[in-house]
């Protein structure tokens, strides 16, 4: 069964349908409040509070370390080492919603890239995926060949930008000595398994280079993002902000002298995926081994969701009515997995299930329903993104109420998280890739052959997790570095073929329609996972336009049943296991390992509202994150 | 990059490299002078030597690009729109004395330019600590008037454009080590620091 929450039904020829009998199937009083988690009111933790040195309010304001503002308020007890409650906060409004309202199509794509510093490639693609679903207009194979390795340069900046800049420097010698020094003492005698991959003898020297800085992990990822960027600017032109994306494919011209050089970037990811791969499979299992209660630590149900992305040229037409065939051929494979079980592959059904709520978000309830269905005849949520107004409403902070510019995305009402792991996830799982020399999905696991380059040829095989964690999602991002450029290298075969045949066109030409009403969906990702934008149009301007993110999703607030969003859930789950003499030292390492470990993107640059609801305007950092 | 008269058009080296640039993020005003300023000195006729380009594209990034230039630049000029809570419209023209802060304060402006920020400050502490400095950096700095969102320039800082253009064009063009150029009564509230 696809939805279990969800009142949608499918016929014997797979199409969805709205359950019979059911008066008003989108209420939201339809569903039992799930939350699983006992939380204490606000006056039971102001009386703990108020009773107990040893209950402490610790707030991260703003979390460092991540890309925009995010700040986390947690109430932490130290004796009984666990967190008793977390509010997670996205503390600045986006408004790229408001913004695009009225505005020329093609404009999107330049104006939406502006969403992020760090990845406006990603918004730029998937706003033109959008345009050209609701011109409509399908890009020539190569046009679509050269997206999906523009999108893997994209990533081969994130995944190193992740795992040695941000998160990595948790797993420091500087951190782990400071806040364990238990652990720091066992990593100088144990043997890293690895060492014949990365070159650390042990555990202890491999952290040693993590220090920032100066560790040469942390220096050799900046050269790696370097080189990833290069190789984008190559083919794409420019970056940040790209010029180059269109509906309908790409503006540049490819030859085979720009497959060349950025082979040249690509080959240097052969080595750095095995070598990346092995010192986070050694530091995991490191720290299961110093102490089993790490597996804790970021702990949450196996509830993520993607909707893949790299589009097979032979497949990719562009059409919403056809999503779930070219969806099932993309080198990532979209999915929503729900306690472990991959629920489906479906694009339609993905979307579909997916609804945000504003409960406890700074908006206010936007009211009816613009669709009743989706463009193939699917029944669509009023909390749909197509159906979504954005109207900020900002208040005072109150945790039972209103507490973040995040809104509350769920898919059939059920909390998931997104990230890079969870395309490797649903790849692995669903053994629908499509013909790779690179790539092999067991259905438990995604197997990856990296090229020779210094290191020999290597086999390597992410496994589906038995735990889900902080580690584990640092780890699967790791394998998502040989991942990505294996997806790069067929890619780049294909290219090669496509300009061999003299298949050079990169792009289609395409008429912005002028007069009624059309809709499209760019189904795409971002480094960190899940991207959507979800556009409709009349007589040739946009009259709505959505981005959901994948920190929109991860940095949620509780929903209307009162579930915490993921970081919240992800928080208090995780127990205190760093060492400290008194309250006044205790540094927080644990929840600080849990929140990075999804690598939060939060929202920022220049917003405001010509109205009386003047909200803020910041200079910060990173826009991708929510609303 | 921009440049009026690049150095691969006189087939002769030039004597010096100096590099005048804008950092900032667009749309927000004052706080643009920085780029929108770059786009009118990349107009003026330059000696040999003198390039012109927006620096807002990430400090890292531009820890690459200057430590890949060959030969090395041998002043930087950068203007920018920064909020020091000085009266709107106060210049403050100075040669940066390169002093960084501690290593956490490195780190988080290491990690702000990972994840997007694009400022002054940001600019120099990352591209410093890496190495890709020229010894001589001017720094234009202003205080703006107007920060929301929006194109224009308050009527205070539109007004300065002129001068603006003039005064970092003069950094650019004064001899080594010759410091601040002053003389630029025009502007009000021009502030020389460091003594210059």
């Amino acid at each position: 069964m696809c939805f279990k929450n969800l009142p949608v039904e499918f016929d014997e020829n797979g199409k969805p349908y709205l359950k019979e009998g059911v008066a008003d199937p989108y209420s939201t009083s339809n569903r039992a409040a799930g939350a699983a988690m006992r939380e204490l009111s606000d006056d039971q933790i102001r009386d703990l509070l108020a009773r107990n040195g040893h209950i402490r309010n610790v707030d991260f304001d703003p979390v460092t370390r991540v890309a925009g503002a995010l700040a986390f308020h947690a109430v932490a007890d130290l004796d009984q080492r666990r967190v008793i409650a977390g509010n997670s906060m996205a503390t600045l409004f986006r408004g790229y919603e408001v913004i695009m309202l009225g505005r020329e199509p093609l404009d999107a794509i330049f104006i939406t890239s502006r969403a992020c510093g760090v990845c406006g490639g990603v918004h730029a693609t998937c706003s033109a995926l959008a345009m050209e679903m609701a011109f409509p207009v399908q890009p020539p194979p190569l046009g679509v060949v050269v997206r999906n390795m523009l999108l893997a340069m994209e990533f081969l900046y994130d995944h190193p930008l992740h795992l040695f800049l941000l998160a990595g420097p948790d797993y420091s010698q500087l951190i782990v000595e400071a806040t364990n020094p238990e652990v720091w003492e066992r990593a100088q005698r144990t043997p890293a398994a690895n060492a014949d991959l990365h070159g650390y003898g042990t555990i202890a020297a491999l952290m040693e280079d993590m220090n920032p800085l100066t560790g040469k992990l942390y220096v050799e990822a900046l050269h790696m993002t370097r080189v990833a960027r290069e190789a984008y600017v190559l083919l794409g032109a420019k970056y940040p902000h790209p010029q180059t994306i269109v509906p309908g494919g790409i503006s540049v011209t490819v030859t085979m002298t720009t497959m060349n050089e950025l082979y040249n970037r690509l080959a240097q990811f052969f080595d750095y995926s095995k070598k990346t791969a092995a010192i986070w499979d050694d530091l995991t299992e490191f720290f299961y081994d110093a102490n089993p209660a790490y597996k804790q630590v970021g702990a949450r149900a196996k509830s993520m969701i993607d909707l893949g992305i790299w589009d097979d040229p032979d497949a990719y037409d562009a059409t919403y009515k056809n999503c779930d065939a070219w969806g099932d051929r993309r080198w990532a494979t979209p999915g929503a997995i729900i306690d472990g079980e991959l629920r489906t592959t479906s694009l339609q059904a993905i979307n579909l299930g997916f609804e945000e709520f504003v409960e406890h978000s700074y908006y206010e309830n936007w009211a009816g329903t613009n669709f009743a269905t989706d463009p193939a005849g699917g029944p669509l949520s009023p909390y749909h993104p197509w159906n979504k107004e954005t109207i900020p409403k900002p208040t005072g902070q109150n945790w039972k109420e209103k507490y973040s510019w995040s809104t509350s995305p769920r898919w059939d009402r059920t909390v998931v998280e997104a990230g890079a792991y969870a395309r490797l996830w649903n790849t692995a799982a669903a053994q629908k890739l499509p013909p790779s020399r690179f790539l092999q999905s067991t259905g438990h696991s995604l197997k990856i052959s990296m090229p020779r380059a210094v290191l020999p040829e290597l086999e390597m095989e992410w496994h589906i997790p038995d735990v889900w964690n902080a580690f584990e999602r640092n780890r699967a991002r790791a394998y998502c570095i040989a991942y990505t450029t294996a997806v790069a290298l067929d890619n780049w075969m294909k290219a090669q073929e496509l300009l061999k045949s003299g298949e050079t066109k990169v792009s289609t030409r395409f008429e912005v329609p002028r007069k009624g009403q059309q809709i499209g969906v760019g189904f795409w990702g971002a480094g960190r996972g899940w991207l959507a934008h979800h556009v409709v149009m009349e007589n040739g301007a946009v009259t709505n336009y959505q981005i959901t993110t994948p920190s929109t999703i991860n940095a949620s607030p509780r929903d209307p049943w009162g579930n915490p969003g993921p970081y919240e859930e992800a928080v208090m789950n995780t127990p205190i296991l760093e060492t400290f003499d008194g309250p006044e030292n205790y540094k927080g390492i644990d929840i600080l390992r849990t929140i990075r470990s999804f690598d939060p993107c939060m929202p920022c640059t220049t917003h405001i509202l010509a109205n009386d609801r003047l909200i803020t305007r910041e200079v910060n950092t990173c826009a991708c994150g929510v609303d | 990059m921009a440049s009026a008269t690049p150095a691969a058009e006189t087939n002769t080296m030039p004597a010096r490299r100096v590099l005048i640039a804008g950092v900032g993020y667009l749309n927000l005003r004052d706080l643009s002078i920085g780029p929108v300023l770059v786009d009118q000195l990349a107009a003026l006729p330059w000696p040999p030597g003198v390039e012109v380009e927006d620096l807002s594209y990430g400090p890292v990034g531009v820890v690459h690009s200057l430590r890949e230039a060959s030969p090395r630049y041998d002043r930087l000029v950068v203007v920018a729109g920064v909020q020091r809570s000085y009266a709107p419209g106060t210049v403050s023209c100075y040669r940066w004395d390169g002093q960084l802060p501690g290593p956490g304060e490195i780190q988080a402006r290491v990690e702000e330019a990972l994840t997007g920020v694009i400022d002054l400050d940001n600019l120099l502490i990352v591209t410093k600590y890496f190495g890709a400095l020229p010894d001589e950096v001017i720094v234009v700095e202003v205080e703006p008037e107007d920060t929301e969102w929006g194109e224009a320039f308050s009527e205070r800082i539109a007004a300065m454009v002129g001068e603006l253009v003039t005064l970092a064009r003069a950094q650019a063009l004064a001899e080594p080590g010759s410091g601040i150029v002053h003389g630029h009564a025009a502007l009000g509230g021009l502030r020389f620091r460091n003594g210059q």
